[in-house]
């Protein structure tokens, strides 16, 4: 199972380590209360037989072994511990004492206590054994005393020394446990506040986030997202420029229209009622015009939609985008012509490309005056793949051949119906393409637009090269 | 009644001042700021329709000038700009009334009635003098209740004298009402309009005075 939560994941880290370690801590702190309680049991049981062995004494030639009351009174801590001694000669006999009591596998050197524990009366013991001179015996007399204890004590000393120290192993286990709580949650704090800033953001808020409130870790993750916001920022501005444009382009039209409606719906006269409706069919078709190239803008924006890479011949496209415009050529009285023998291709996508080439023959179009010409040729030049429209209109004074591709931008004082879009969409196209665009003076004395892709073979080694690198 | 329309969009400039010149205003139409400049420096108008953007002088900057002259004439400004920005900015200036294209041509027409009723102080929809009535809302006059037919340049010559009823207009102050710029103006065509329009009035308690020398007066018997 994932656990998810990052306060659970650091309690996680943190405490199972810990308890870990209070385990071994408390493990070992066992032992040594054991052996603690040992040593106190066993020096308990020393004082005990050396008592008792002191004050065994000859007496008249009889070896007399009286208890003193101390050696068994030593015992007594509170836990109804039993007492069992055992008074032996060296020959074996006992002198006083319990004669069933166990004696040690081993005989106990002069004067050293031997500890060991057996059972007894269905109870453990821990005995200690004792060989001691007898006092006053000169041919070496000796006695051998053993004292044994019920483990009460013992256990019940082991209980303090080892619970005492559990239960504070415990408590500091919890004490832990809840610093890092605390911790976690001041830790934590900044990076609940970042996340309740973000959701609480409007929904067109963008502001970027203070990075001065988290700590020098999180920063970066609040780099980030405001790099992230201003990016979506910047693509939302664009987009409500491109709509407020739009819809200016679009009040113009429809202004017309609607004045051309209510003249068509007054006027009492048959023609003038006629005259008025072919106006509205007219603008109906430029609304529809400006529509389309409303949405192509929109398409060719960057991103907005994947551009096809396919092979282009400009000259098969030259020559689709002219047959469908001549019927607005011989309308307009213009002449328009076609050099375009062989094919030169280039590579993008060919709905735009010849989007962008409409474009331009049709700006040629609208600004040629009747009787004039507009001529459109294709080449293959170094590596670019040229197409130059030319026309014999007005031209476009020099001052304002920069401006002419921007979005909506048309050259003060021109007159007619144009919207400003279609020289910007070649603009977009061409960019797309990698490609070049230049204004000049063509030799009718109108404008001469250039438009330059890459061509084919050359677009291909210019990819083949990004890939290799 | 005499307006500027300046647009520089020429189709919807020019089925504007059709529709208007229905309503049996006097329009003359520029698609330029300098020579609408030029227009209102030479002819008394009525009322100014204005575009804001415009080639060489932009609409803005031809109100300035309009209002820096200290010319009071009404401007509506007809714009694709609706922001909000846009209105103040224009009101501000000195528009007086604002309107967003795409527009509706009889908000537009009412708009203009506003301002010719409110520049020439005439609350009252209807002017009236004896039994001669013209509306200002139908744009049409009646004489005794019943419709006066007239043809555009008689429409305008009575205008002008019923606006100014009580008082002399001179020729040059008709002939500016009833000609446009594209008009070949003759003021001796003047007389002729007048003398149409008189007798359209005969029979009736309202006649048209003329002051040699001074103009024409159209005035009101009493008796």
């Amino acid at each position: 199972m994932r656990i998810e939560s990052l306060r659970l994941q650091l309690l996680c880290w943190l405490l199972l380590p810990l308890a870990g370690l209070v385990a071994l801590n408390v493990w070992t702190s066992g032992r040594q209360a054991r052996a603690t309680a040992d040593l106190v049991t066993d020096r308990t049981l020393d004082a005990s037989v050396r008592a008792i062995a002191e004050d065994v004494r000859l007496d008249r030639g009889v070896i007399d072994a009286t208890i003193p009351p101390v050696a068994l009174e030593m015992f007594d801590t509170g836990h109804r511990d039993r007492v069992f001694y055992r008074v032996d000669t060296a020959e074996g006999r006992l002198l006083t004492g319990y004669p069933d009591l166990p004696r040690p596998k081993a005989t106990p050197k002069e004067g050293v206590p031997l500890h060991f524990s057996a059972p007894y009366r269905d109870q453990h013991l821990r005995l200690a054994a004792l060989q001691y001179p007898v006092v006053g015996a000169h041919d070496g007399e000796r006695v051998t005393v053993v004292v044994g204890v019920t483990l009460a004590g013992h256990a019940a000393m082991v209980r303090e020394l080892w619970v005492g120290g559990f239960s504070q192993q415990l408590v500091l286990l919890a004490a832990a446990g809840l610093l890092v709580l605390v911790g976690l949650r001041q830790g934590l704090a900044p990076l609940l506040r970042l996340r309740d800033t973000v959701m609480n953001k409007g929904r067109d808020d963008l502001a970027p986030i203070p990075d001065a409130a988290v700590q020098s870790e999180l920063r970066p993750l609040v780099a980030a997202l405001n790099t992230y916001m201003a990016r979506v920022e910047g693509q939302m501005a664009a987009q409500r420029r491109f709509v407020a444009n739009a819809a200016h382009q679009l009040r113009t039209p429809l202004a017309l229209l609607a004045t051309q409606v209510t003249y068509a719906r007054r006027t009492p006269d048959a023609a003038e009622r006629e005259e008025a409706l072919s106006g509205v069919q007219e603008s109906t078709r430029r609304l529809a015009r400006l529509a389309s190239q409303l949405l192509t803008l929109s398409r060719s924006e960057p991103g907005s939609r994947r551009p096809r890479d396919e092979e282009i011949d400009l000259s098969a496209s030259a020559r689709l985008v002219l047959e469908g415009l001549v019927d607005l050529a011989i309308e307009r009285g213009i002449d328009l012509a076609l050099d375009a023998d062989a094919p030169v291709l280039t590579r993008g996508d060919g709905a735009m490309t010849r989007e962008a080439i409409v474009n331009l023959v049709e700006n040629a179009l609208r600004y040629t005056p009747a009787g004039g010409s507009v001529a459109v040729s294709v080449r293959a030049e170094d590596d670019w793949a040229v197409l130059a429209v030319e026309d014999s209109g007005p031209g476009i004074p020099p001052q304002e051949r920069d401006k002419v591709w921007e979005r909506f931008y048309r050259v003060p004082g021109t007159p007619g119906e144009g919207s400003g879009i279609g020289l910007s969409i070649v603009r977009e196209v061409v960019d797309g393409a990698g490609g070049m665009l230049s204004l000049g003076t063509a030799e009718a004395g109108g404008l001469k637009v250039e438009m330059r892709l890459p061509a084919a073979s050359t677009a291909g080694r210019l990819e083949d090269g990004i890939r290799g690198a | 009644m005499r307006l500027l329309l300046v647009e520089d969009n020429l189709e919807l400039a020019g089925w504007l001042a059709k529709i208007l010149r229905q309503d049996n205003y006097v329009v003359d139409v520029f698609h330029d700021g300098e020579e609408a400049d030029h227009a209102l420096a030479v002819a008394a108008y009525d009322l100014v329709i204005l575009d804001l953007t415009l080639p060489k002088i932009n609409g803005m900057q031809l109100l300035r000038r309009i209002r820096s002259r200290k010319d009071t004439v009404p401007v509506i400004i007809l714009t694709a700009n609706a922001s909000l920005d846009g209105r103040v900015a224009g009101l501000d200036e000195g528009a007086d009334d604002y309107l967003a294209k795409p527009f509706d041509i009889a908000e537009l027409e009412a708009r203009i009635r506003v301002q010719l009723r409110r520049s020439a102080r005439r609350p009252d929809p209807v002017i009236s003098c004896g039994a001669l009535a013209f509306d200002t809302n139908t744009r049409l006059f009646a004489l005794s209740g019943t419709p006066l037919a007239l043809t555009p340049r008689e429409h305008a010559v009575l205008e002008m004298l019923l606006m100014k009823s009580g008082q002399t207009v001179s020729k040059a102050q008709l002939s500016q009402s009833i000609f446009g710029l594209d008009d070949l103006a003759d003021p001796s065509a003047i007389e002729i309009y007048v003398h149409r329009v008189r007798k359209k009035l005969e029979g009736s308690d309202v006649r048209i005075v003329t002051l040699r020398g001074l103009g024409y007066l159209l005035q009101h018997d009493a008796h």
